[in-house]
């Protein structure tokens, strides 16, 4: 009984291959590609990658595959792959105003120079399922190739940009200082606003998703609106010695958000929009939307907004928004802790014994009272209770001003 | 131009010894700083080839830097001690930039008398005593002895040291006993000659000719 | 003294028996591992405080001892004799599959015995034996942070280390005392660091808190989520927090270990029958079968 306890190393072996063997399927299955992945559950990838922190379809595509599926345990997979890879050099910022435009709308504006593009998008689908995947049949509108999905569109100018000219928004400037960059030293709150930024891009969807939403129905509402969707391929360049100019180094598929908010002023500055931003590796809209909400949630005291709500507490929402960190410590719950666990089972022995020797106790005193014809008053236990607790907190307040 | 300048500006970066096998003689260095710095006053050897002619650092301290000095650490040299091409041979084998500024410093390469005359350097904040900078410091010996008197964490009773001239140690061991009335904030010293090494922790009591006597010294003594 | 010709020890042919060549030395890269030495030199100098470090994914999940690994990582070397356990025993899952992977990825020599080992990385017990000064003992720690169930915020906390002010603590133990009689923290029992920090010593049972005290060996202590590692030196003043009219405490035992006799260690209660029956038994299973051995 003593060793059932114990795991050892031929449990975990087998654990191991029981969980392949799952993973695997029915072996009459042909076994999945990681190359089907990469090109069938894009948005999938899509994820993975934008919460690992790692560009790389294919090895997001892998992790997938090997996780069964589960994207938080993809994301951890490719997240410690990260960690091993030395670091070669700092690309320069991505411009995403030179994005190579795929899909690009504005909520704020009914046109907009460039024009809104739809893109590929399930936004107008009827989410109806289609019973024509199941049976393997694709359907018609895949057998033509859509308009513009072979040359991209041409980069066009961000529509906040063109509020700038008014000074209906927020200028964001550049102080040039080097940002901190979370993934080599541990933030240290209150963090500014790039490190919070980083520390959403990474953020878990659902979590950020959830958060954003509260900030819709009340808990730390700003009045969002879109401003600009994008999404596209934005080139990723590094300076190299001996050339004058940046060296592009390759593409990558990105998604913005950028939303216009109610405004603020002050006696000192005129009444203007403020924003909230979102930016995610590849296809993920859904990520930089809510990304913007809680962006803009988060700037409540610098823009001297009372902090109210859950969204707008910026150590709350950022300790706790990455899913490698949370899923790793919710699941250590399943790690035997019997050792703590015997600490309690003797205080809690012990409590027990001392409490029924004290009703005990009072149990013979009330029958020796009441021989006597009296009874306790009611609620004297009580009394006695906060009279303890009231020395205790004078014991307690000299003990401070001791370490004082 | 004297000789030894001559030599100096001679030397080549590559001149001054790297690690053979970086990913385990760092290691194994590092172990030893680790010791000194849990144990302050224990003595250690770091093994380490002859440093070219002219260096004016020790080769324990040259050590020191291979072991911890790379792209993120930001190194304060005393001018005194730049010989022999030491900020190139620094830059080239760890990657460390220099700083002129000691309040940046992650390491700081001094003697004694450097003390007297520069006080610039990082000593951390109450909430952040870890942004601070740690001393490599050369002394003309190094060995137990009976003029300097450690306690505290790392130290069973007391350990005694002996630095070459107590006069002249004494702006560094004033700079450390200061230690006591501002912790946690502080500076860490490994201090080193030839190729022996020590360390003085920011929460070593020390008492010595020249210190005043803390509460803190006394309290030690009195236990150990 | 300056004898610099001597190369002894530098490149000397070190043994790199690593078996995975495709990940470096103990998995974490050169520069991860010299900043988190860096950062274990500044909390050895500042007992008890804890240091942040920029953490790495490990590949195994945060909450299961990546700090401790990580400190692992960055302390090991091709000659040392590892020990890992868990709840005190080396065959608990956990601690069989952080062993197996320093196995892999260092190729160092492993070892139950505690006498033995030159590393042992720990989670929630001390080894019943007493440590010596060339071992060293690394924790792996979930919240480093002791004052976190009071104040969950870090702002705050920091401020609260800084200066010094640790009152609240002591009204939380004694509000346990005006509750329950007892101060009912039973595991994870904060500690005062050479007089000045309070840290918290990972979830150990309180008995095992008096090892802290002068040990002998260099104890370090990791939280790879919460990205901090903090360090006891040896012969270092490590107090359990106490009132002078409840002092502090260790748990005790009615009965020996069922298997050893022992009456000194720490014993875990293992159920042996469906009626609820219980046998007593060391959590620390080298300690318990070196005494079985020594008895046969």
């Amino acid at each position: 009984m003593y060793v059932a306890v114990k795991g050892g190393e031929k449990a975990i072996a087998n654990a191991h291959r029981w969980m392949a063997d799952r993973r695997r399927g029915e072996r009459d299955q042909r076994e999945l590609e990681v190359s089907q992945i990469q090109q069938q559950l894009g948005l999938a990838v899509d994820r993975v990658m934008a919460e690992a922190s790692l560009y790389d379809p294919e090895l997001a595509a892998l992790a997938l595959k090997q996780a069964s599926g589960d994207t938080v345990e993809a994301v951890f997979l490719l997240r410690a792959y990260r960690t091993t890879l030395p670091r070669l050099a700092e690309t320069l910022p991505v411009d995403t105003g030179a994005m190579r435009i795929e899909r690009r709308i504005s909520a704020t504006f009914k046109d907009v120079p460039g024009g809104q593009v739809l893109g590929p998008t399930y936004d107008y689908t009827h989410r109806l399922l289609d019973f024509m995947l199941l049976a393997g049949e694709e359907a018609e509108t895949t057998t033509a190739a859509p308009q513009g999905a072979e040359e991209g569109l041409e980069a066009c100018p961000q529509i906040l940009d063109c509020l700038n000219h008014e000074g209906l928004i927020e200028q964001e400037q550049d102080d040039g200082s080097e940002p901190y960059d979370i993934t080599r030293d541990p933030p240290d709150f209150p963090v500014d606003r790039a490190t919070r930024l980083q520390m959403l891009a990474r953020g878990d969807e659902g979590y950020l998703l959830a958060l954003g939403y509260s900030t819709q129905r009340g808990y730390g509402r700003n009045h969002p609106f879109a401003g600009e969707i994008r999404q596209g391929a934005v080139e990723v360049e590094i300076e190299v010695e001996g050339f004058d100019e940046p060296v592009c180094v390759g593409e990558i598929a990105m998604s913005e958000c950028q939303m216009i908010n109610q405004f603020a002023g002050s006696g000192d500055t005129a009444p203007q929009f403020t924003r909230g931003y979102g930016l995610a590796f590849g296809r993920n809209e859904r990520k930089t939307m809510a990304m913007a909400l809680v962006d803009r949630a988060l700037r409540a005291e610098e823009l001297g907004e009372p902090i109210q709500s859950p969204a707008q507490q910026a150590e709350f929402v950022l300790a706790h928004a990455d899913s490698v960190e949370a899923s790793g410590f919710v699941s250590h719950l399943k790690l035997p802790h019997y050792v703590d666990f015997q600490s309690e089972l003797e205080l809690i022995r012990r409590l027990r014994r001392e409490h029924a020797e004290r009703t005990a106790a009072t149990a013979e005193a009330v029958s020796d009272t009441q021989g006597a014809g009296t009874r306790p008053a009611p609620g004297e236990g009580d009394s006695t209770r906060s009279e303890k607790a009231q020395t205790a907190n004078a014991q307690a307040k000299n003990v401070q001003e001791n370490v004082r | 131009m004297n000789m030894t300048q001559q030599i100096s500006e001679a030397v080549r970066p590559h001149d001054w010894p790297g690690l053979a096998d970086p990913v385990h003689d760092s290691q194994r260095l590092f172990r030893q700083l680790l010791g000194a710095m849990s144990e302050p006053g224990t003595l250690t050897e770091l093994a380490l080839p002859a440093l070219p002619a002219g260096a004016a650092i020790s080769p324990a301290a040259w050590g020191a830097l291979l072991a911890l000095c790379d792209l993120d650490t930001r190194v304060w040299v005393d001018q005194g001690l730049a010989r022999a091409n030491l900020a190139a041979a620094l830059a080239f084998h760890t990657g460390a930039r220099l700083t002129d500024d000691p309040a940046l410093a992650d390491f700081a390469l001094v003697t004694p008398d450097t003390l007297s005359r520069e006080d610039g350097f990082a000593l951390g904040s109450d909430a952040w005593p870890d942004r601070s900078t740690t001393l490599i410091v050369m002394v003309e010996a190094l060995a137990q002895g009976e003029d300097w008197w450690l306690s505290g964490p790392g130290v069973p009773g007391r350990r005694g040291l002996a630095l070459g001239s107590a006069e002249r140690a004494l702006p560094l061991m004033r700079v450390l006993a200061a230690n006591r009335g501002r912790f946690p904030r502080g500076l860490d010293a490994f201090i080193s000659s030839g190729m022996r090494l020590t360390a003085i922790a920011r929460s070593t009591r020390l008492a010595g000719p020249g210190l005043a006597a803390t509460d803190d010294a006394e309290r030690q003594e009195e236990s150990a | 003294m300056n004898t610099a010709s001597n190369a002894q020890g530098v490149g000397a042919g070190a043994p790199t028996n690593a078996i995975d060549s495709g990940y470096n030395f103990a998995y974490l890269d050169e520069q991860t591992k010299r900043m988190i030495r860096r950062a274990l030199l500044k909390a050895v100098a500042i007992p008890g405080y804890q240091v942040p470090f920029g953490g790495r994914e490990m590949p195994m999940p945060y909450g299961w001892g990546t700090g401790g690994m990580q400190l692992t990582a960055s302390v090991l070397g091709a000659d040392d004799t590892l020990k890992v356990i868990d709840q005190g025993a080396d065959d608990t899952t956990n601690a069989v599959s952080i062993r197996a992977f320093f196995e892999r990825v260092a190729g160092v020599e492993t070892t139950t015995a505690t006498a033995q080992a030159s590393v042992i990385q720990t989670r929630h017990r001390i080894p019943e034996k007493t440590l010596r000064a060339d071992q060293i003992l690394i924790f792996q720690v979930p919240i480093p942070e002791p004052l976190r169930f009071i104040e969950p915020s870090e702002e705050e906390t920091r401020v609260m280390h800084a200066l010094e002010e640790y009152g609240v603590m002591h009204v939380k133990l004694y509000e346990d005392i005006a509750h329950h009689g007892h101060i009912a923290t039973t595991y994870a029992y904060p500690v005062k660091v050479d007089g000045r920090y309070v840290m918290d010593p990972s979830p150990i049972p309180k008995f095992d808190n008096p090892k802290l005290h002068m040990s002998e060996a260099l104890m370090l202590f990791g939280a790879g989520r919460e990205k901090r590692l903090y360090a006891i030196p040896p012969h270092t003043r490590v107090e359990s927090l106490d009132f002078e009219d409840h002092p502090f405490e260790i748990q005790a035992w009615d009965e020996p270990c069922a298997i050893c006799g022992a009456t000194d260690s720490y014993l875990d209660e293992v159920i042996i029958d469906d009626q609820g029956a219980r046998m007593f038994v060391c959590s620390d299973t080298d300690y318990c079968n070196s005494r079985s051995e020594e008895k046969a």
